[in-house]
């Protein structure tokens, strides 16, 4: 993925940079505000990565006059430790995603892939299907094999989120924030336990599974090889 | 007191404008006294002079202008104050005290500047008729009230006129003169306040009026900086306090490190714990940024209605099996259609902060109870648990920051919880009760 990176820091723009290279996307750097938003609209991008607090022209302003000029690109934005209003006037400012500083690498790697497989503005999908699994959004009802199988509303959500990224790595923040909307870390079991739970419905007597635990990286839904 | 600052105050100004349309309205009042006893004056004396006239006729018994000139020399005679003209056709005087007059008839008046000159300081009005063999017959009288009524009302508009303005300017200058000394004591304090004395508070008058009312106003505010300042400081003395404990463990390990022989596995031991106690400050940092952001009420801006039962339900379901896990229960009874204004998010971590703090501080076999149940104007949520509880004397400490029972501080935790707990009850005006619960800890939310 071609990515461009504002960060007025350059320490950190250093190591997100080589930590993204490594893992196959090409990176472009603007120092502050302004040149970022030179950049974004003078060439075509899969992604923007946008520091909250910048030189020149802040990261919010600037998604928004983005957004107002009609680019789409999807962006993700770095928030400062703390600013409990960030997320909230990032996402409305037009922004897709947000991380907070200081983040581990795994979970900014995972949230570029989503957000770069993301499609973007395609009809709703009524049906979503990954091998024999199929769930159907609006009869809300989930098959394996043809047989139809019980789910909780929760169980239900997470397992369509999943589904929505499929052959993607799904960490455990994303899941707190998407299937259960929290937007801190209660520290318990609960994500373990629903997959555990996910796992025993639609996993039971198929082998390999279909939700695969990725250690220290979080999960991911796809056809498993033995 | 400056005269010229009085002169540009607000009150002033407005008193200026109050004489202005004083006068004004006095003026008009007076125009309309004058001209309705000015013609009511008229009237009586037209009345009068009419009334003459038909005796002065009926005094021509025969009929003749003959008759009509005995007629007017009798009554003339008879009648001070009254003054007669009778001319014949040709203009001729025939009989009265007055000088030949052009025979105009109706209503005529000599008055001052105009009189006739014979009688220079007599007002005069009166009638004039045709009469018997196209003779004129004039009556007129002493005219004099309407020239003194005319006086006395000028006196009385320009007197009164004069008074009042008097007596609007003065009241004006005194109540402009009394918010002035009431303004320069609000900015007298807030200059103090600038220049450091920040705990000087604007005297009220105690009448309850709008310099009291915003004195009161500004009071507040100034308690609120207050408060404010006050948290700032405290941050700061946490952070610097509380936070050298892990940064100095941090350095020994990397210092031991460094002293050892290089052992790659080792040092990737090192490393990772190294990484877990800096999550563990960063961590800290968050709450206590977190708090402080609370604190500054700027997130009340986010508040609306939210269903609090669903959310309830939610932080049950986020806790239950790492509860269970622990060997101890959770027993849930969330009343259906529970309804508060507040931020779903800050809400969200205040009960899951007080479950997780049950959970955390209770021994294995420990029952926890969460209860939410509608009051009057409200919603009561309890969080209770049957472990070791908090001693009654500690139990409003354990509210402030890194306050916690466990002084050694070896069990996890950054004593920062139960403060956030107390920061987002505050903003949403929500009351938080520490009880006993014999045995174990009693925690009750009351949401407006």
């Amino acid at each position: 993925m071609r990515i461009l990176l504002i960060e007025d820091d350059a320490e950190t723009a250093a190591y997100v940079a080589a930590g993204l290279t490594e893992t196959g996307h090409t990176l472009t750097i603007a120092r502050d505000g302004r040149d970022g938003l030179f950049q974004a609209t003078g060439q075509d991008w899969d992604l923007l990565l946008v520091d909250r607090m910048l030189p020149g022209l802040d990261g919010m302003t600037l998604v928004r006059t983005l957004r107002a000029g009609g680019i789409e690109t999807p962006v993700l934005f770095l928030t400062t430790l703390g600013g409990i209003d960030d997320r909230v006037n990032g996402l409305n400012a037009g922004a897709d995603d947000y991380l907070v500083k200081p983040f581990a690498f795994s979970e900014l790697a995972a949230r570029v892939a989503a957000l770069g497989r993301r499609p973007r503005r395609t009809a709703a999908e009524t049906v979503l299907r990954l091998a024999d699994l199929e769930m159907d959004l609006l009869a809300r009802s989930v098959k394996r094999a043809g047989h139809a199988i019980d789910l909780q509303p929760r169980e239900f959500r997470l397992l369509e989120f999943l589904l929505r990224h499929a052959g993607e790595v799904v960490t455990r923040t994303m899941l707190l924030e998407q299937v259960w909307d929290l937007h801190f870390d209660p520290h318990t079991n609960v994500v373990e336990s629903h997959i555990s739970r996910l796992r025993a419905k639609i996993d039971k007597g198929h082998a390999p599974g279909l939700i695969q635990t990725l250690r220290g990286a979080g999960y991911c839904l796809r056809e498993g090889t033995p | 007191m400056n005269v010229r600052r009085l002169a540009r105050t607000t009150s002033f100004r407005l008193t200026v404008a109050y004489a202005i349309i004083t006068g004004l309205s006095f003026l008009v009042l007076f125009a309309i006294v004058y001209w309705s006893a000015m013609a009511y004056m008229r009237e009586q004396i037209d009345l009068t002079v009419k009334a003459e006239i038909r005796e002065v006729r009926n005094g021509n018994t025969d009929g003749t202008l003959d008759g009509l000139r005995r007629s007017v020399e009798r009554i003339a005679a008879q009648s001070p104050g009254y003054f007669y003209l009778l001319t014949d056709r040709s203009g001729k005087k025939l009989a009265g005290n007055l000088p030949a007059l052009a025979p105009r008839i109706g209503v005529r008046e000599w008055l001052e500047g105009e009189r006739l000159e014979s009688f220079a300081d007599i007002d005069i009005r009166g009638c004039g008729t045709q009469d018997i063999d196209g003779a004129y017959l004039f009556v007129g009288t002493n005219a004099h009230q309407v020239d003194e009524l005319r006086e006395s009302v000028a006196h009385a508009f320009l007197w009164g006129t004069a008074i009042a303005l008097l007596i609007v300017l003065i009241g004006g200058a005194t109540a402009s003169a009394a918010a002035m000394r009431r303004v320069e004591a609000i900015s007298r304090t807030s200059r103090d306040i600038v220049n450091g004395d920040l705990r000087r508070r604007i005297p009220l008058s105690g009448t309850g009026d709008e310099f009291d009312h915003l004195a009161t106003s500004i009071n507040a505010m100034l308690d609120r900086i207050g408060v404010l300042m006050e948290g700032l400081r405290q941050v700061s003395t946490d952070i610097a306090h509380d936070l050298r404990t892990p940064l100095t463990r941090l350095r020994q390990r990397l210092e031991l490190a460094q002293q050892r022989p290089p052992d790659i596995a080792s040092l990737h031991a090192t490393l990772a714990a190294t990484v877990g106690d800096i999550d563990g400050i960063l961590q800290t940092f968050g709450a206590l940024l977190r708090i402080a952001q609370i604190e500054s009420g700027v997130r009340k801006a986010h508040f609306r209605t939210l269903d609090l039962s669903e959310l309830l339900r939610t932080v049950v379901e986020i806790h239950e099996s790492a509860i269970e896990e622990k060997g101890q229960s959770l027993c849930d009874d969330i009343a259906p259609g529970l309804h508060v204004r507040g931020d779903r998010e800050l809400l969200m971590q205040l009960f899951a902060n007080l479950v997780e703090n049950a959970s955390r501080h209770c021994p294995a076999g420990a029952r926890i109870a969460f209860v939410a149940a509608p009051i009057a104007h409200g919603v009561d949520v309890v969080v209770a648990d049957d472990g070791p509880g908090i001693p009654a004397d500690m139990r409003e400490k354990v509210l402030h920051r890194f306050v916690r029972l466990d002084a050694s501080r070896t069990t996890p935790g950054n004593g920062l919880g139960l403060a956030l707990v107390q920061a987002i009850a505050t903003l949403h005006d929500a009351t938080l009760e520490l009880d006993d619960n014999t045995p174990g800890l009693r925690v009750r939310v009351r949401l407006a």
